[in-house]
């Protein structure tokens, strides 16, 4: 199957298309779209933890809105640079880890979501303290995966199919 | 045109700069001149900003003139060990001076006048006079490449120091272990991260998105914004001296680092100026005036085409 997929015009036009809107250009929109989806978790997370504390913290919430958009941005083009190269990334213990500490990093943003934002009776004291381990984990969690995605370049075993 | 015109172009500037800056800062303070203290503090940092394509350039004014008849290997050698350690001095008092800046672009809630540290000014003062001396030294040691008539003869112990150190960062970056590169390449990451987030946000409520927001409590978010941006510094430098070849010619690089310094400038000239106060006044609801939208807008384009730019790389790799 993943033979089949590395085989596909797609896939071999992602790889090895001279244009520059081929595998460049997905590359870069994963790049921007890790940007906004971790930078906009960062102003969340910094906030809940005491940075610019004198910000309301609920209009905050908006910046739901940005990590959705990112996070698309983020399935489309991870989606693409894996049909571009299956075998190398699945083959790689490192991409199941990244994938998981994405999703744990995610599930808690969203947690933070319905915890903190979700109840807008809240004082911004209750919101801050019960946001405060959320933030830590997810900061650890992003840099984690960060990481781990940086570090694909870097751990594969094989490349493609034959080799 | 060559790459080795950049050099021509920009290897003046931190040498004229830094004396103007100083004889401006000295001024200030006789004067006690606020607006005159910022300005020089600007043009420290805008120095620094301006210093990095000036030693990168370096490399390919190196390439083109090293197999000329008369042009000594040493000297080169010299003049780029002394330019290495101007760079990262010049860098310093860029930051210290970034942090004097910084006083200025606050709203004081009493509505009194920004103070400037006297810790602060000590040491823009100190590492302006020692900037001023390695660059003087710098740019003897260049002129002595091409211009025989000047030549003093005397060797430079700075270039010498220099011309030690580089060699020392480049196996460290390249050589000693195979995981310095990717972990650089992790802290440039999220350094863009850090910038993205802090200053986009700032941006983004400038520009009138997100507008329940208060300005002046966002504008808390930019020393992490800067807290980035000197990572990816540091980080994009150490890159540069470890592969020096794979950017020197580089299209895409060269055009980077002009959206750097744009980038950088931008950060510097609005976040970090008194003029940021005409945005921090704004309260939940108020609108910006066009043209700090403008800016703002173009901050957030700069930074992201910095992105785009920097994956863009190897894409316009230059056989050597």
């Amino acid at each position: 199957m993943l033979k089949a997929v590395e085989e596909s015009g797609f896939s071999v036009w992602i790889r090895d298309s001279p244009s520059p809107f081929a595998f460049w250009f997905i590359i870069s929109v994963h790049a921007v779209g890790m940007g906004l989806l971790v930078g906009a978790s960062l102003v969340i997370d910094l906030r809940l933890l005491g940075v610019a504390a004198a910000l309301p913290l609920a209009p905050l919430k908006s910046l739901y809105r940005i990590m959705w958009v990112a996070f698309w941005m983020q399935v489309v083009s991870g989606v693409l640079l894996l049909i571009a190269y299956p075998i190398k990334a699945l083959t790689n213990p490192d991409f199941y880890l990244k994938l998981a500490l994405i999703g744990i990093a995610f599930t808690l943003m969203l947690r933070i979501r319905n915890r903190v934002f979700g109840d807008a009776t809240l004082s911004e004291s209750v919101m801050m303290q019960k946001g405060r381990a959320l933030a830590v984990w997810t900061l650890i969690l992003w840099a984690g995966a960060v990481t781990a995605g940086r570090m694909l370049a870097y751990t594969y075993s094989r490349i493609n199919y034959s080799g | 045109m060559y790459s080795a015109h950049f050099h021509l172009l920009l290897n003046h500037w931190p040498i004229i700069g830094t004396f103007v800056g100083l004889c401006l800062f000295v001024v200030s303070l006789i004067a006690n001149q606020d607006d005159l203290k910022q300005t020089s503090l600007a043009v420290f940092s805008f120095l620094s900003l301006l210093s990095i394509p000036a030693y990168m350039s370096g490399n390919a004014a190196q390439q083109v003139i090293k197999d000329f008849p008369g042009v000594s290997a040493e000297m080169i050698q010299s003049h780029q060990g002394a330019a290495l350690l101007s760079l990262i001095i010049m860098e310093i008092t860029g930051g210290f001076a970034l942090i004097g800046l910084w006083q200025f672009s606050r709203v004081d809630k009493g509505g009194g006048k920004p103070i400037l540290p006297g810790w602060n000014v000590f040491a823009v003062l100190i590492l302006a006079v020692a900037t001023m001396a390695c660059m003087a030294i710098t740019g003897n040691t260049g002129g002595e490449i091409r211009h025989p008539e000047v030549v003093s003869g005397t060797s430079s112990a700075l270039g010498a120091l220099g011309g030690k150190i580089l060699p020392s960062i480049q196996y460290v970056v390249v050589d000693y272990s195979m995981w310095v590169w990717p972990i650089l390449e992790d802290l440039h990451f999220i350094g863009l991260i850090l910038i993205i987030g802090a200053i986009g946000v700032v941006n983004l409520r400038v520009m009138g998105f997100l507008k329940q927001l208060p300005v002046a409590p966002l504008h808390r978010f930019i020393p992490w914004g800067i807290a980035g941006f000197v990572i990816n510094i540091v980080s994009g430098v150490l890159f540069f001296i470890g592969m020096p070849d794979f950017y020197t010619n580089n299209i895409d690089f060269q055009i980077k680092m002009l959206a750097m310094v744009l980038a950088g400038s931008n950060l510097l000239f609005f976040h970090c100026t008194s003029y940021f106060r005409v945005c921090a006044r704004l309260g939940p609801g108020d609108e910006a005036p066009a043209l700090a939208k403008f800016v703002a807008a173009s901050s957030i384009f700069l930074w992201i085409a910095l992105i785009v730019l920097g994956r863009y790389m190897p894409f316009f790799e230059v056989a050597n």
